[in-house]
């Protein structure tokens, strides 16, 4: 996955598990109020106010706007993914070998497109 | 002007609020295979069914169906703007069996746009666009060449690739990759090149934060690609 290849380039340590826990910070700068703003607006709950002022103030408009633009657009791409069943690539199935069954992603429908679906839990 | 910067509580990059309203535009238009007016009547059942998200799909407020859409058509807006997780393949095939993968594969660009777009307003705290205005005309009705089977429920473009597989998931319509396209470069990845470096400079945000975010969205929408 991108977030640990990326985090690698500049020598971080990232924990995966922010991807699939509540307001994780997952090691990277201001990560738990990006998580929380993507919670809020993924799931409209009514803290979404409250998240996004959150992040607007910590972040300031310009890398506020484009958090605003990321969870947007990748509200977009899983659904590109996800209503093509289009198979993940190779390389990322690769890297993300180690990962992706103890964080639950092969439980996932969209796991069958790639031939690595487990039983749901 | 969609997407008017006086719209925006705070400034937005010129090239991503230009993105948005051409791609917002294409929505009107003619496509490949579908008219405008249906393409803006596919964005508005995405919608409404998008914004009733939290209900089950059995509880959701659906009104007395006005709409030039085969069934089949509706449904797949429907369930593709508000339950991604829960498609499947044999789904899929039912659907493109009635409406055709040409027709399918277009209908998903412009949901996948739509759910885009107002996701961003949601993010934003603005209210969502207005559809665009149904534009005349007739589709193209061309199917391009170098399609192919990779394991997709649609086919793609199999000629030299070598990008990530998902730039080419719709590629049975050109049309709707560019209009969704045009949006994730603005948005998200940038250039080809950008989005190839680990390290980004191109964007006010880390790339770390960025792709953060990028994995807790499709984590909350359950989506393993």
């Amino acid at each position: 996955m991108l977030l640990r290849a990326s985090s690698d380039a500049v020598g971080a340590e990232v924990d995966l598990s922010a991807a699939v826990e509540d307001a994780a910070d997952g090691g990277v700068e201001n990560g738990a109020i990006l998580t929380a703003f993507a919670e809020a607006v993924v799931r409209a709950t009514d803290d979404l106010d409250a998240a996004r002022t959150r992040a607007l103030e910590t972040l300031g408009p310009e890398k506020f706007v484009e958090a605003a633009a990321t969870v947007g657009i990748f509200n977009g791409l899983v659904r590109v993914a996800d209503s093509t069943g289009i198979p993940s690539d190779a390389q990322m199935l690769e890297r993300t070998a180690d990962v992706r069954g103890p964080l639950g992603f092969n439980r996932w429908g969209g796991a069958k497109s790639s031939g690595v679906a487990e039983a749901p839990a | 002007m969609s997407f008017a910067d006086r719209r925006f509580p705070v400034p937005v990059r010129g090239d991503m609020a230009t993105a948005l309203r051409r791609s917002w535009a294409d929505i009107g238009r003619p496509g490949a295979w579908w008219t405008g007016p249906e393409r803006v009547a596919i964005a508005a059942l995405a919608r409404a069914e998008r914004i009733q998200r939290n209900e089950p799909p059995w509880n959701r407020d659906r009104g007395e169906p006005c709409t030039p859409l085969p069934e089949k058509a509706v449904e797949a807006a429907r369930k593709i703007g508000a339950d991604p997780a829960h498609l499947d393949r044999e789904w899929a095939n039912g659907v493109i069996a009635e409406i055709g993968d040409s027709h399918y594969v277009e209908l998903a660009s412009v949901v996948v746009t739509t759910a885009a777009a107002d996701a961003f307003c949601e993010a934003m705290g603005i209210d969502h666009e207005p559809l665009p205005e149904a534009e005349a005309g007739e589709p193209a009705r061309e199917r391009p060449d170098g399609m192919g089977d990779i394991g997709a429920w649609v086919p793609v473009q199999v000629i030299d690739w070598k990008r990530a597989n998902v730039a080419r998931a719709l590629s049975l319509v050109p049309e709707g990759v560019r209009t969704f396209f045009r949006i994730v470069a603005a948005m998200y990845s940038g250039t080809a090149t950008d989005f190839e470096k680990m390290v980004w400079d191109h964007r006010p945000l880390s790339r770390p934060q960025v792709e953060l975010l990028a994995a807790r969205v499709s984590a909350l929408n359950q989506c393993f690609y």
